[in-house]
């Protein structure tokens, strides 16, 4: 066991804030990795050092994320020169990525997340599902292909297939085709895109579930044993980006339920799994199956709705696995309590297909009171840099059920008021109110219907929602 | 080693300051200090827990267990009794200490008030039977004829011959050592321990202990006992700050986290601050001391005893009267559960005028014997009048203590040990309101007492239409429903 005193932050944004809350909880000193666009952000304010990424007098607009925050070798100069011990990613940038656990385990910082092999194994989309057939989970029809076999595997798994690429997720890469003339062509432009985003070309054919819903199952594990925290329906999804998410899952029956977190575990456990992962299955409503999608090793951005119904510290979790303790927790010491969700507010423009947002916050009110938890990192005046990812604050509200969360949530939506960037917050609120997702279990496809329908009070019309988000 | 959230609480706040939250919310950085162990719990402050605050006990020492999994947490008893000041069965304190190393205590002190060297080592091995892994013995410092050096020596060598208890700490509730008796008493201790590790254990109630400090590390103490910020000096332990600063001024290597060090200590000064509790300070020499010899805690309780019956005035009386009862009844040493009774017995013969006509059961029953025997003997005259009394007959006809399974009988079906044992010792119905009770809260911020506490009296006040807040440097003003500004 080797205690963690100092540590590297390697992210920004609110996950930045998020990880120093617990360290200074836990009485570990924090170093925030920033680039120069971020020297006065608020978690650089809280950290209690900070160190400069990427190269000097790069200046606000001099500096690109290949120099900073993608750099394995700035990450580990600057954990180096801050004397850290320990290397906490965040999620996103470097967090999955098993070149920077194997650089950290070179220069003896501990890395705080899974070891190498288990990132190489989440992260290749193919091996992933290869670990996962070996731990007996159900996986869709489908397996790997070049456009030369795409149209014999197609046939066999049966229309309409989905093309994914097999080096990275994020919806890049990914192409639905509806019948045997589009093939070829799709597997041609998914490849090119995959080859662009993560330097590997290799895609994979699976069968395409339609409607079907995205739910996860957290796990923590420590190498030895593995448990799971509970599940979480992440279906309300943009083009592949969850916006809303809700823990538990509703509306999945008790069989499923278990089901799918006993399959979870074992997946944790066939790899031997150490620090926070999360298992992506699809489900299909009608036929109460499920189907495992990826698994992300590291902590989710939605982390904070398995938080709020279990209790649980996961930042303090993960640290605690990277110091070597052991898995302090048992299944049966793991209780849920209440229904939690948590929506993402971005700094984006509904009305303009969800173009980002860039600017300067002039003023930010949040709510609060019981039930309400609000994670961010901006505040009056806090600039929101455009080669940044768009999210501003992530609402978590709790209640002791779905019913009382929703009442909770609603009235939280209507009471944030961000000025200065156009935000997420009135799509939001209209969208609370919609009765169809306000009744629980939606499919993936769902928010993207809501949208074009213009919303349950016809959002996107001129000037309805001017006053809270702009 | 850090006594704050034991000794440091009892000594200064009566055990009645720290609660669940406070303890949780600054646990993983006393975790990460580095010091040897935590002295955290005893049967008094877990009667405290169910009684002052409503809060459970046992799952207080679960919690921190699990916020504070790298430093033993210790926990101090005479091995006789659990919270009730009566002897309880050996049965009884058998299911206390398993309980105890389940719920995450380590870490055991034994002490016996009288030295009877019999029981110490009975009780060491019923803990060790219970699964605790370190235990240590007290040597309980006082000054008297019979407690020389060699009397200490003594007692070392039957500790370095028991199987069941890894090191001995020098004890001294009410600060009595000198430097200059440090410097015979601490090796004459050492060379019979025969290697086992000695601790030193000194309140600051004169002032001495942070002067011997200085001097124990080179005659070969191992271990300070020192306490954090708020919780420090006064009657509590030496500033660890402070000692460790000493200490490696004077080239000795102390290796904890200075950083977490100052924080923990920053932490408890705040919370005293929000929470109106006092702040330990450096004492000044009071030669009159040593004939009452009272520790901290027992003054600070015997202060706010007499405040609460209107008699803050005789305070010194009171002082007074301990030193001659102390004398009448053989010179028991000043700590648990002694000093109580002690204080006790001065305390009904200064408020009813008329000495040892009343005459709480405590001292009937040391009278009697019950607690072992007295290290000298009780002036008779006293011993008449206390046993002249159908109470001392009562007492001395009272019949042996419940059994576990004896309890079982008496108290409800179905019950948990854990809730067995306080319902053993305590009144049923502060069990009973501790379980109606909501879980204690887990957080605690010092920082946002005041404007909680300004929320809950404004809520407990007929609605006003207006209300300013106006000092130097800043006004606030809230006008009507709905409409603020500032």
């Amino acid at each position: 066991m080797s205690i963690i005193r100092r540590v590297l932050i390697a992210n920004r944004g609110e996950i930045a804030v998020r990880v120093i809350r617990t360290c200074q909880r836990l009485g570990i000193e924090t170093v925030l990795a920033v680039s120069a666009a971020d020297a006065d952000s608020v978690p650089a304010r809280l950290a209690d050092r900070t160190i400069g990424l990427g190269p000097a007098g790069g200046g606000p607009g001099g500096q690109g994320l290949a120099d900073t925050y993608l750099s394995v070798p700035a990450i580990i100069d600057a954990a180096v020169a801050a004397g850290a011990d320990a290397i906490h990613p965040g999620y996103g940038f470097l967090a999955e990525n098993p070149r920077l656990a194997r650089a950290c385990e070179a220069a003896g910082i501990i890395f705080i997340g899974p070891g190498a092999e288990v990132l190489e194994a989440a992260g290749d989309k193919l091996a992933a599902r290869t670990h996962a057939v070996a731990a007996g989970l159900p996986v869709l029809p489908g397996g790997p292909c070049g456009p030369a076999e795409a149209g014999a595997l197609a046939r066999r798994i049966g229309y309409p297939v989905l093309v994914k690429a097999a080096g990275g997720g994020g919806g890049r890469g990914l192409r639905v085709v509806r019948e045997a003339a589009d093939l070829e062509h799709a597997v041609a432009v998914a490849s090119a895109e995959a080859q662009a985003a993560f330097g590997d070309p290799r895609v994979y054919l699976e069968r395409y579930v339609s409607p079907a819903r995205h739910v996860e199952v957290q796990l923590l594990g420590d190498g030895h044993n593995v448990i799971h925290l509970g599940d979480r329906d992440c279906s309300v999804q943009r083009r592949y980006q969850k916006l809303v998410e809700e823990a538990p899952a509703p509306l999945l029956g008790e069989t499923l339920r278990v089901s799918m977190r006993v399959a979870a575990v074992a997946l944790g456990l066939h790899l031997k799994y150490q620090g926070l992962g999360t298992v992506e299955f699809l489900v299909d409503r009608q036929r109460a199956a499920f189907w495992f999608l990826e698994l992300n090793a590291r902590i989710q951005v939605e982390h904070p709705v398995t938080e709020a119904i279990t209790g649980l510290d996961l930042v303090a979790e993960q640290i605690a696995i990277a110091e070597g303790r052991g898995l302090g927790l048992s299944q049966a010491s793991v209780s849920f309590d209440g229904h939690a969700f948590e929506c993402r507010i971005n700094a984006e423009d509904p009305a303009a297909g969800f173009r980002p947002s860039p600017g300067t916050v002039t003023g930010v009110t949040f709510p609060a009171g019981p039930g309400i938890r609000v994670d961010t990192h901006i505040q009056g005046g806090s600039a929101v840099p455009p080669r940044y990812d768009s999210l501003l604050a992530k609402l978590v509200v709790t209640g002791a059920d779905r019913i009382q969360a929703l009442a909770r949530l609603r009235a939280a939506l209507a009471r944030c008021r961000i000025t200065g960037v156009t935000t997420t917050v009135p799509m939001l609120s209209g969208m609370v109110d919609d009765a169809e997702w306000a009744a629980g279990g939606v499919d993936v496809g769902w928010l993207e219907r809501y949208l074009e329908r213009g919303g349950a009070g016809g959002w996107g019309g001129a000037g309805g929602w001017g006053g809270a988000g702009g | 080693m850090d006594v704050s959230l034991r000794d440091g609480n009892q000594s200064l706040w009566g055990a009645t300051g720290l609660r669940t939250a406070h303890i949780l919310q600054i646990a993983p950085v006393l975790n990460r200090v580095g010091f040897r162990a935590l002295d955290y719990c005893s049967s008094t402050a877990m009667g405290v827990a169910v009684r002052t605050h409503r809060e459970d006990p046992w799952q207080r020492i679960r919690l921190t267990r699990a916020a504070m999994p790298d430093t033993p947490l210790q926990f101090i008893g005479t091995g006789f009794r659990f919270i009730s000041w009566e002897r309880a069965h050996p049965d009884v304190m058998r299911l206390v200490y398993q309980r105890l190393v389940a719920a995450g205590i380590s870490r055991f002190v034994v002490l016996d008030p009288t030295h009877d060297m019999g029981a110490v080592l009975a009780t060491a091995r019923m803990i060790r039977q219970a699964g605790g892994t370190e235990i240590i013995a007290a040597l309980t410092y006082t000054i008297s004829a019979v407690h020389d050096d060699a009397f200490y020596a003594g007692i070392a060598g039957q500790v370095a011959a028991s199987r069941d208890i890894d090191r001995a700490y020098i004890k001294d509730p009410a600060g009595l050592l000198t430097p200059e008796r440090a410097r015979t008493l601490i090796p004459a201790v050492r060379a019979r321990l025969a290697g086992k590790p000695l601790e030193l254990h000194a309140h600051a109630t004169l002032g001495l202990s942070p002067l011997v400090y200085l001097a124990a590390p080179g005659l070969g103490v191992s271990v300070l006992q020192v306490a954090c910020g708020a919780l420090s000096d006064g009657s509590s332990l030496p500033d660890a700050s402070r000692t460790v600063a000493n200490l490696r001024e004077l080239g000795h290597t102390v290796k904890v986290d200075d950083r977490l060090l100052a924080r923990a200590a920053r932490y408890f000064d705040r919370l005293a601050a929000a929470e109106s509790l006092p702040s330990g300070q450096p004492r000044a020499y009071d030669a009159a001391f040593t004939r009452h010899q009272l520790a901290g805690g027992v003054l600070t309780t015997l202060a706010r005893q007499l405040a609460e019956i209107g008699l803050e005035d005789r305070f010194g009386a009171v002082i007074q009267e301990v030193t001659q009862v102390r004398a009448e009844l053989g010179y028991p040493i000043m700590v648990t559960p002694f000093p109580q009774m002690v204080m006790g017995q001065a305390l009904s013969n200064v408020i009813s005028g008329n000495r040892y006509e009343v005459v709480p059961d405590q001292v009937i029953r040391y009278v009697l014997g019950s607690f072992g025997k007295p290290t000298a003997d009780v002036e008779p005259w006293v011993l008449d009048r206390v046993l002249d009394r159908p109470r001392a007959r009562e007492l001395a006809a009272e019949p042996p203590p419940p059994s576990v399974a004896e309890l079982r009988q008496r108290l409800p079906r179905g019950i948990t040990d854990e809730e067995l044992l306080l319902r053993f010792g305590m009144p049923g119905e502060e069990v009973d309101a501790m379980l109606a009770a909501a879980p204690a809260p887990r957080h605690y911020h010092p920082e946002t007492q005041p404007i909680l506490r300004l929320l809950r009296e404004l809520g407990s006040r007929p609605p006003a239409r207006r209300l300013v807040v106006d000092k130097p440097g800043f006004r606030l003003e809230l006008t009507g429903p709905g409409r603020a500004r500032s």
